[in-house]
């Protein structure tokens, strides 16, 4: 969700030259006034940051599940699949990571959990969500479309075990058993995983927390879609404000002492634009948009749909695809599920209601093995803004006393904070 | 005798006058193609932030992009690598302070010629203070002092007087510019080159110094090419380095 801001920040870093490392070194707190979709985007910065390594041994890690010749030439940079293994000195329990919608494995959310989960005594493995551009150009499938929560739990399930097999022979790893974790949607896919875990038994998961998982994918995807359809003006009305919450940056930056850019520096940046309630929503919902139109390009030119592009063009790595972005910035998500992911479902069961389909692809699909299943958790927050009403309580319900649910911090706001990471701490507490 | 620098100003401006008029990202279209099902509503695309920045020489600019992408990859990235492998941590900071505070000499000059003066006497202050205390700087005391770091260059200085960005440039090596900021960059190079050549050195000690400061440059950059993952980084890049200009312009 933090896209944007995080693109923006480590652009003005980047060209700040500084050589402070990226990410490492946190501003204790923040004095910003909280709401919910301000901790989404800037991080729950009222709470301190937790002490985390500031450095881990993290190994960039490829595989490559099709074969390279078949990779589209535009994506010349993604052919093989991306992932990342950090390991312990010592054999160790190992703990696979997955991320959120259109996040990498080495998105800033994963990285604050590598570190937390490493320095509980882990091996990780960090995998990108299968809603990521270099998941759909790699996976080894030619039909599914992400989001149908069982079908991508089946791909990360078999991504996961090339994966575990490749770790073991080039750099021996021993692991000494397993644990599952992700965010956002990886948390969703997380509870799939581990369902289909109990029957194919090949991981045998010890622990499985799911982070501020959506209940209902569709209800998710309706909250975020709105955020960008602007009431009075639709899109003019959204560039608009964008441009104005651009000029707010200009103007606090331009007030402020130094030219350079600390994180400390970045938070008084924010209080001075003084972004309002709709504008945040905005670039939450912005965000989000560019994570869709980025997988709806990626599957475009994967299985020559002629959506987005022309139908039987091969695009050469030269080519201008701004068009084809403008397109892809035009779908919502739930325009991808009406016109993709419904009739892709029903030709395979044609029997399947679209109202079915819809209660298919959520919590409540699995309910009665979260219910009982004692090794899954739940942590999320109380103000998580995906949550549509009711949701937070559903959740408590079904999870009991395996559910931590925290006041504040929107949605994945507070992953890098104190509390959240005591609470994967008393989670994840290696081998006993 | 020609230095580094100017030799490889001149090969790039050989290169990219060949490139520029000769490249196209215009695509081909095989026969049986057919129009994408998705259709823009009249007008969308010129509204677009994309839109906002003119990119004519965008056939250029991608593959001069790809360009960067592979030399990085091939070239800068391992060198770097090397770089940081021998040298010590402290001796690596030290060096980069030491570039960081020549690279004060441009900033005063820019923030002269842009009338800002409380910039410029920081920016003396920090150099004088660095020079001295902080051993020709290889230390930063300034920054501790209180005296922060800013960042004028001759590009924003043309902006502050009033000349637009023009076409968006992707760089041989350098990456995201424009006409304008491409131009400053030139000249800021010449002075950082005056500089170097009033320390008194020989044409080798010289192409050392430059050779040095372009991968420390290099290794205090976090950015990686294609790291987004996106396909559009292209696109959301040329955006980003446009406004992140036009709030450096009006600070």
């Amino acid at each position: 969700m933090r896209l944007i801001i995080v693109f923006i920040v480590l652009f003005l870093i980047a060209c700040s030259s500084s050589n402070q490392p990226l990410l490492e070194v946190k501003a204790n707190v923040c004095d910003i006034d909280y709401t919910p979709y301000q901790a989404t985007v800037t991080g729950y910065c009222q709470e301190a940051a937790a002490i985390l390594p500031k450095r881990i041994p993290t190994v960039e890690k490829e595989i490559e599940l099709r074969l390279i010749a078949s990779i589209p030439e535009v994506f010349w940079y993604s052919n093989k699949m991306k992932y990342s293994l950090i390991k312990q000195a010592e054999k160790a329990p190992l703990v696979f990571v997955i991320a959120g919608t259109g996040a990498s494995y080495n998105s800033s959310k994963m990285i604050s959990l590598q570190k937390t989960l490493f320095q509980q005594g882990y091996h990780v493995i960090s995998l990108s969500s299968p809603t990521y551009s270099n998941f759909i150009i790699n996976l080894d499938s030619t039909t599914d479309f992400p989001g149908v929560l069982s079908k991508d739990a089946q791909n990360l399930y078999g991504v996961m075990q090339k994966v575990y097999q490749q770790v073991v022979v080039e750099n021996n790893i021993e692991a000494t058993s397993f644990s599952l974790t992700g965010y956002s949607l990886g948390g969703a896919h997380a509870a799939y995983i581990s369902k289909l875990d109990e029957s194919e038994k090949i991981f045998n998961f010890k622990k499985v927390v799911l982070i501020n998982p959506p209940v209902s994918l569709y209800n998710s995807v309706t909250i975020l879609d709105s955020y960008l359809d602007l009431k009075d003006g639709g899109r003019d009305a959204a560039s608009a404000m964008l441009d104005d919450i651009f000029s707010a940056f200009a103007q606090s930056y331009a007030e402020q002492q130094s030219s350079a850019f600390s994180d400390g520096s970045i938070y008084a940046l924010f209080k001075d634009a003084e972004l309002s309630e709709e504008e945040l929503e905005l670039l939450i919902g912005a965000s989000f948009r560019m994570s869709s139109s980025d997988m709806l390009f990626a599957l475009d030119v994967s299985y020559n749909l002629g959506g987005l592009i022309y139908k039987n063009h091969k695009i050469t790595k030269f080519e201008s695809i701004t068009n084809a972005m403008h397109r892809s910035n035009i779908v919502t998500f739930g325009q991808y599920f009406e016109k993709v992911v419904v009739p892709w479902q029903q030709e395979n069961h044609p029997n399947l209601t679209r109202e079915e389909l819809i209660a298919k692809l959520g919590l409540k699909n699995i309910e009665s093995y979260l219910r009982h299943s004692e090794k899954i958790s739940l942590v999320t927050n109380a103000d998580d803004i995906i949550l549509a009403e009711g949701e937070v309580e559903y959740l408590q319900d079904v999870f009991g006393s395996r559910a931590q649910i925290f006041t504040r911090g929107g949605h994945c706001g507070n992953m890098d904070r104190v509390s959240f990471v005591e609470y994967m701490n008393s989670q994840f507490q290696g081998s006993e | 005798m020609m230095s580094f620098n100017q030799l490889l100003t001149r090969i790039l401006l050989i290169l990219s006058v060949i490139l520029l008029t000769a490249c196209s990202s215009v695509p081909y279209l095989e026969g049986n193609t057919q129009e994408p099902r998705v259709t823009l509503p009249t007008g969308y695309a010129e509204k677009t932030l994309t839109s906002e920045y003119d990119d004519p020489w965008e056939g250029f600019n991608r593959r001069m992009y790809y360009f960067n992408a592979k030399a990085d990859e091939y070239v800068l990235l391992p060198v770097v690598a090397g770089y940081k492998a021998v040298t010590p941590d402290v001796l690596e900071v030290g060096i980069h302070n030491f570039f960081s505070n020549l690279g004060e000499i441009p900033v005063f000059i820019n923030s002269i010629l842009q009338a800002k003066v409380g910039v410029a006497a920081e920016t003396f202050s920090r150099f004088a203070v660095n020079a001295s205390l902080g051993a020709l700087g290889f230390f930063d005391v300034a920054t501790p002092l209180g005296l922060d770091k800013q960042n004028e260059d001759f590009g924003q200085t043309l902006g502050v007087w009033g000349i637009n960005s023009g076409p968006y440039l992707v760089l041989p090596l350098l990456g995201p510019s424009s006409l304008r900021d491409a131009t400053g960059a030139a000249l800021d190079m010449l002075a950082f080159q005056t500089v170097i050549e009033e320390l008194g050195m020989e044409g080798d000690e010289e192409m050392f110094l430059s050779l040095l400061s372009s991968i420390d440059a290099r290794a205090n950059l976090p950015f990686r090419y294609y790291s987004s993952g996106s396909a559009f980084e292209y696109e959301r890049l040329k955006i980003l380095y446009m406004k992140y200009r036009e709030i450096q312009i009006a600070r």
